[in-house]
């Protein structure tokens, strides 16, 4: 079992796939740790990718400091692992709160990936997301990991998923359970109560993005992901159909094949993401959509954006 | 090596020979962690943190009463040696960097407080299938699931704003509170042939809800007979 050596703190980290494929670096998501990537990552392997996976600081079995959990070193662990897979096309993918720390890997190092994929992930916390946060926290201090893994698991997956894996969701809560502990969770959360946003800095992202974002996902909805879209030079917005937040764990193996599609045009020179918006395919191998033209992709009903606004017309209607 | 207690006996149950080890580590730390608690507590509280302090002692107590009655007690005679060693490592070591003596106490106590209720879980030793209304197991996790909320007193302290200038040398004592901890906690279950680093990957246990949720009724009707009496 390979580690990572960190200011004195240990990093547990694993390696799959040919070692001479282009490389994916998995960053996880608040309660996750590295075997939850498997489906996703077996996926990436069967695609040729070499495929990189990490519990944080504070996560699985890596080293969880008492007290208090830098980002900063969650940014620096992750440059130590890009710099240890050498000269080739480099991806770096994160989920949710890993979205965030690969967005802050590439606004310092982008030249040193080939490609970003911010998954479910935000450079901003607005008012409903750091009172969602708040009250998440809260549950972990009252009613520990299970309770919080209680929550997460209806906010991050439709129903169809909870009840086909109802077995597997008793399994992966107890192995939650285990394999997190309450402080560092809390340590973890802890690391957003003095977060800066990104947002100003994201126009220094040069690298091709693809953003990916859940159809239903409302932990992180739309509008977040929106503001990396619109701030990051050369990204694609790709809206997953049927998705909730966690979608690499829902729908593993169409994942695996938009990141793998987002990959090949990277690498042949062919990606041009313009800020355009996408409906991703629904099943592996199926198309693109260009997000209709004239509608508005933040709403969640079909408004065309050229509707006039109701709110003066109905002021002149009174006056 | 196992990730767990156990093998269980006939009934469900938890060894007496491990249920005497864990419990007496029990009773050495947090014994000791109320005896220094009920010294720092003045007789009249001035700060907020203080009312935290108050309920940790009385939940400390909580958890000696609890773990001297839920145990079944076996002589081990070597235990007696451990005793003293783990006596001697929660002497109080008062953080040199602080303000004055009384704050150095205070930073340490609350490190100790802080390692006691992260590092020992002692229900994520329990292994699948244990009885679910046996006392011990269900202290174990009673003892557990309270550390999450127990901690806060000590997170409140070490991390608010008296101690924001001495940030590194609080990290510090805690880190070094916890390796201390970690270390003799870990030694007490090598003794027993545990290593827990990669239970979660051992764990069985899809019958984990509806162990959890028999322990959680049989603790409800408890309460409700105790009501009704």
């Amino acid at each position: 079992m390979p580690w990572l050596e960190y200011n004195s703190l240990r990093i547990h980290y694993e390696l799959a796939g040919p070692s001479d494929g282009p490389a994916c670096v998995l960053v996880n998501g608040l309660t996750q740790y590295v075997r939850l990537w498997q489906p996703f990552r077996d996926a990436l392997v069967a695609r040729g990718f070499h495929v990189v996976s990490f519990d944080m600081l504070g996560q699985g079995q890596s080293d969880k400091p008492s007290l208090f959990i830098e980002q900063d070193d969650q940014v620096a662990v992750l440059g130590e692992l890009i710099r240890k897979l050498g000269e080739r096309p480099i991806f770096v993918a994160g989920i949710s709160f890993g979205g965030v720390i690969a967005l802050r890997h590439a606004i310092a190092h982008g030249d040193s990936i080939a490609g970003l994929i911010p998954m479910s992930s935000f450079a901003e916390i607005p008012s409903q997301l750091y009172l969602l946060g708040t009250a998440l926290r809260t549950g972990l201090i009252l009613g520990g990991t299970t309770f919080l893994q209680d929550l997460l698991f209806p906010m991050n997956f439709s129903s169809e998923w909870l009840e086909s894996k109802r077995d597997l969701i008793g399994l992966a809560t107890h192995r939650g359970w285990l394999v997190n502990d309450v402080y560092a969770l809390q340590n973890l959360m802890e690391s957003f109560l003095d977060f800066e946003p990104l947002t100003s800095q994201l126009s220094s992202i040069r690298v091709p993005t693809m953003i990916l974002t859940g159809e239903f996902d409302f932990l992180t909805p739309r509008p977040l992901q929106e503001s990396l879209r619109a701030h990051i030079p050369d990204s694609a917005l790709v809206i997953i159909p049927r998705a909730f937040h966690a979608f690499t764990l829902e729908k593993p193996e169409l994942t695996a094949y938009l990141v793998a599609h987002f990959a090949e045009d990277v690498m042949a020179g062919r990606f041009a993401g313009k800020g355009t918006v996408w409906i991703g395919p629904e099943t592996v191998g199926g198309d693109f959509a260009a997000f209709p033209a004239g509608f508005d992709h933040m709403r969640s009903i079909p408004v065309r954006k050229d509707l006039p606004e109701l709110a003066p017309r109905q002021e002149a209607a009174v006056s | 090596m196992r990730a767990f207690l156990g093998p269980l006996d006939e009934q469900g149950r938890i060894p007496a020979h491990q249920q005497t080890l864990v419990s007496s580590f029990l009773v050495s730390a947090h014994g000791a962690n109320a005896r220094q608690l009920a010294l720092a507590l003045p007789s009249r509280l001035h700060h907020g943190w203080q009312v935290e302090l108050h309920s940790q002692y009385c939940r400390e107590m909580e958890i000696l009463s609890l773990v001297a009655r839920a145990t079944a007690w076996v002589p081990i005679p070597k235990l007696a040696f451990s005793l003293w060693q783990w006596e001697l490592a929660w002497l109080p070591k008062p953080v040199a960097e602080a303000a004055d003596r009384l704050q150095g106490l205070l930073i340490d106590l609350a490190a100790f407080g802080h390692a006691l209720h992260t590092v020992i879980r002692p229900a994520a030793l329990l292994p699948e299938g244990f009885e679910q209304a046996d006392p011990f197991a269900l202290a174990m996790r009673r003892i557990e699931f309270e550390s999450g909320r127990l901690m806060q007193a000590q997170i409140l302290f070490l991390k608010g704003p008296e101690l924001i200038s001495y940030r590194g040398a609080v990290a510090a004592a805690v880190e070094w509170r916890h390796a201390q901890v970690r270390e003799l906690w870990s030694g007490i279950l090598r003794s027993m042939d545990i290593e827990t680093s990669a239970r979660h990957i051992l764990a069985p246990a899809p019958a984990y809800r509806s162990a959890l949720k028999a322990a959680t009724d049989v603790a409800v009707a408890a309460n409700e007979a105790v009501k009704q009496s």
